[in-house]
């Protein structure tokens, strides 16, 4: 069983979120876009598409325009998000020194380090909780819900939660195990799980999180951009050229028109009044 | 809400090439088309898959906002069709079924999907409020085209498309009676200015083909004369065809395959003319089928294509006009604004020919629709079309008072007079952008044309 959760489960959580996310968004770019969708006003140039879709990916543009309220929550619970993600990497890599990089003497990136982890850590804790209110109190959103809308938040809640309860006397995990585990996972050596049950607990949670990710509404991580791309695609230039490249073999097929092309009576009556 | 819309009866069907499906196939047969679909276009699939259901497009559409129907609400309504797509075609619902939102295939949510499908006017505002951009009026068109291969359409919309095949218009006019109404036109035209101003029909080897609304012949005739003299003005060579006498392609609203047959006309036409330059007139769904789904559809295409607003803001410092002592707004139709972007052309123009021109808020791509788009001008719908635009008639209100109220779109145009009269403003007066050009146009100024082609692209 130890062996399973601490050398099995991390490496095909792993490969089932990496492949399974390329599968999905492999599997929507290669059908093919018969019309353009541009949703117009989008920029001509390409530093403007850029910028417009980068404003989107890092502001959630188009929700702060519509709902002021729900772009609070869901930009911080992003943001967080992605603040404890890096916060692991670089605090697990340095055991919490890697505030020296920017000049901070040791105890002081220490203390930071625990600090920046446990507000952002607590953010996301609130943002998804705030998510989960709004779900279950406002009506609409309440009907548009189905059972894995609420559970995709819980799991989110659960894994932030053993976070941040590892803050905990008694429960705090030596960092320098954690360090070695999982460099263990990436040298493809792996060592026994840390015993620390709450760890424990927690490196479980993430596993099921990603090897649940690729299926579950979630992947709008990645399916996001599919569509943007869609919608800032340039519109067609006339006349198109007969070499341009079809978009899909329902262009190809040909059609001819029923009726004839010329009457006489029109041209006759042109050939009068003129 | 049950809506009273009335379908085709099978026997009209194979002449829009449609073939009825019997009832006990209708369940299989949605989920091979459903299937078919999705391999046709990327859009169904990953608009259905990515939406997470927090509801930012609630309010942003005028059909919930106007009926305040639940399944309204643009992801409620995509969610009639993603609960099907989900179970039989993602592994997330054949494994979880019911807890991620999947639902089976039964005969009943067919009528689901009639009933708030064509409560939809594909207008795309959702797709501007989303933050994913997911634009529910792709996954309507989907749901209505499916229908419709299963031998649903509504006979209003089977008419017209009969229509579009047959006679290469919605109205179904021939051409005796086109050529008559294009001659009385003239001599109206003739009564009106003094000049000999031609609306020339089928005339060969001329540059550029004029597609207008059928409507323009009879109902708002007043676009089609006033497009007539700023051609004459300008000097330019056009025509119209009796094989193509319309900028609409209802196809697009319902079913891909008349969308292609109907599109590919406007190829066969300018050919037929000879012309360099096809010139397409005031309609929303037509323009954005022209302009973004020809190439889809119908691959290349070696003819200028520009819509006649375009062209009219273009020559603009031609023109000699004066402007009319009015107060009117612009309706950005939302194949426009948000569909095609056509958005500033008009706006120039406007500013040229009134005293006093008023923007609604919101406008340009945010606009809200007027409630006739989406092919859904069926009279037996006309009391839900007028809950669906009562986002539009409060914007409207709020500018009152109004001389005018510009629409550049022959289902706007078809829409409005009824929507202000519902809401009590019939004082107010609509029509096209380029009817005011023709009104405010002095025609005295073409005779610096008089014999010279002007050097337009």
């Amino acid at each position: 069983m130890e062996f399973f959760m601490g050398s099995v489960l991390p490496y095909g959580a792993f490969s089932v979120f990496l492949g399974g996310v390329l599968f999905r968004v492999s599997g929507w770019l290669r059908t093919p876009v018969p019309f353009q969708l541009t949703l117009f006003s989008v920029p001509r140039n390409r530093i403007g598409k850029i910028c417009l879709i980068f404003s989107e990916v890092l502001l959630c543009r188009t929700l702060f325009r519509q709902d002021k309220l729900l772009w609070v929550w869901v930009w911080l619970f992003h943001l967080s998000l992605f603040m404890v993600i890096f916060g692991h990497l670089f605090g697990i890599f340095y055991l919490r020194d890697q505030f020296c990089l920017v000049g901070f003497r040791p105890e002081q990136s220490q203390v930071l380090s625990v600090f920046l982890g446990g507000i952002w850590g607590t953010l996301m804790a609130l943002s998804l909780l705030a998510l989960l209110y709004r779900r279950i109190f406002n009506l609409e959103v309440r009907r548009l819900s189905s059972p894995d809308s609420y559970f995709d938040l819980l799991l989110l809640l659960a894994i932030t939660l053993t976070g941040i309860f590892m803050y905990a006397p008694g429960f705090h995990p030596e960092l320098h195990d954690v360090r070695a585990y999982m460099a263990g996972l990436l040298l493809f050596d792996p060592i026994p799980l840390p015993r620390s049950p709450i760890f424990v607990a927690h490196f479980l949670l993430v596993s099921l999180l990603l090897l649940y990710f690729p299926f579950s509404r979630l992947v709008h991580l990645a399916g996001f951009l599919v569509i943007r791309l869609m919608l800032v695609e340039a519109p067609p230039e006339y006349p198109i050229p007969g070499h341009k490249r079809p978009r899909s073999i329902f262009t190809i097929s040909k059609f001819q028109p029923e009726i004839p092309l010329f009457s006489k009576n029109s041209v006759k009556r042109e050939g009068r009044s003129v | 809400m049950k809506i009273p819309l009335r379908l085709a009866k099978n026997k009209d069907l194979p002449s829009i090439g449609i073939n009825h499906v019997a009832e006990t196939n209708l369940c299989s047969q949605t989920l091979q088309l459903l299937d078919e679909y999705r391999a046709f276009t990327r859009s169904l699939s990953v608009m259905l898959e990515n939406c997470t259901g927090c509801g930012a497009c609630a309010k942003a559409c005028h059909s919930y906002l106007g009926t305040g129907d639940f399944f309204n609400i643009p992801a409620a309504r995509a969610g009639l069709l993603r609960r099907i797509f989900v179970r039989y075609f993602t592994w997330s619902g054949r494994i979880f079924g019911g807890f991620a939102g999947a639902g089976e295939i039964e005969r009943g949510i067919l009528d689901r999907w009639v009933e708030y499908f064509y409560q939809c006017n594909a207008c795309r505002r959702c797709a501007v409020f989303c933050p994913f951009g997911i634009d529910t009026g792709e996954v309507v068109l989907a749901g209505r085209n499916i229908l419709s291969r299963l031998g649903i359409v509504p006979s209003f919309m089977a008419d017209i498309a009969r229509n579009e095949l047959t006679s290469g218009n919605n109205t179904g006019i021939l051409e005796p009676a086109i050529l008559d109404s294009c001659s009385f036109l003239e001599e109206e035209l003739l009564e009106e200015t003094g000049l000999q101003i031609k609306i020339p029909v089928d005339k060969p080897h001329t540059r550029i083909l004029y597609l207008p609304s059928s409507s323009e012949l009879f109902v708002n005739s007043d676009t089609l004369m006033a497009a007539a003299k700023v051609f004459h003005y300008l000097g330019l060579d056009w025509t119209l065809s009796s094989m193509l006498l319309e900028a609409a392609n209802y196809g697009l609203l319902f079913d891909r395959e008349v969308m292609k047959k109907h599109n590919g006309r406007i190829r066969a036409a300018a050919s037929a003319v000879g012309a360099k330059k096809v010139l397409m007139g005031e309609c929303g769904h037509g323009w954005r089928a022209a302009r973004m789904y020809t190439e889809g559809a119908n691959g290349p295409f070696p003819f200028q294509l520009q819509h006649i607003l375009e062209l009219v803001a273009e020559c603009l410092p031609e023109l000699r006009l004066t402007k009319l002592p009015i107060r009117a707004t612009l309706h950005d139709p939302c194949n426009y604004g948000r569909g095609a972007g056509l958005v500033d052309g008009p706006r120039k123009i406007m500013r040229a020919c009134v005293a006093d021109l008023v923007e609604m808020t919101p406008n340009r791509d945010r606009n809200f629709c007027c409630g006739g788009g989406g092919g859904l001008l069926m009279d037996e719908m006309k009391q839900i079309r007028m809950q669906l635009g009562e986002k539009k008639a409060e914007q409207i209100r709020s500018l009152l008072p109004l001389d005018y109220i510009a629409v550049p779109c022959a289902s706007c145009k078809a829409q409005f007079p009824l929507l202000i009269k519902h809401y009590g403003m019939g004082e107010v007066r609509t029509g096209g952008v380029i009817d005011l050009v023709g009104k405010s146009l002095d025609m005295r100024g073409s005779a610096v044309f008089a014999g010279r082609e002007p050097n337009l692209t």
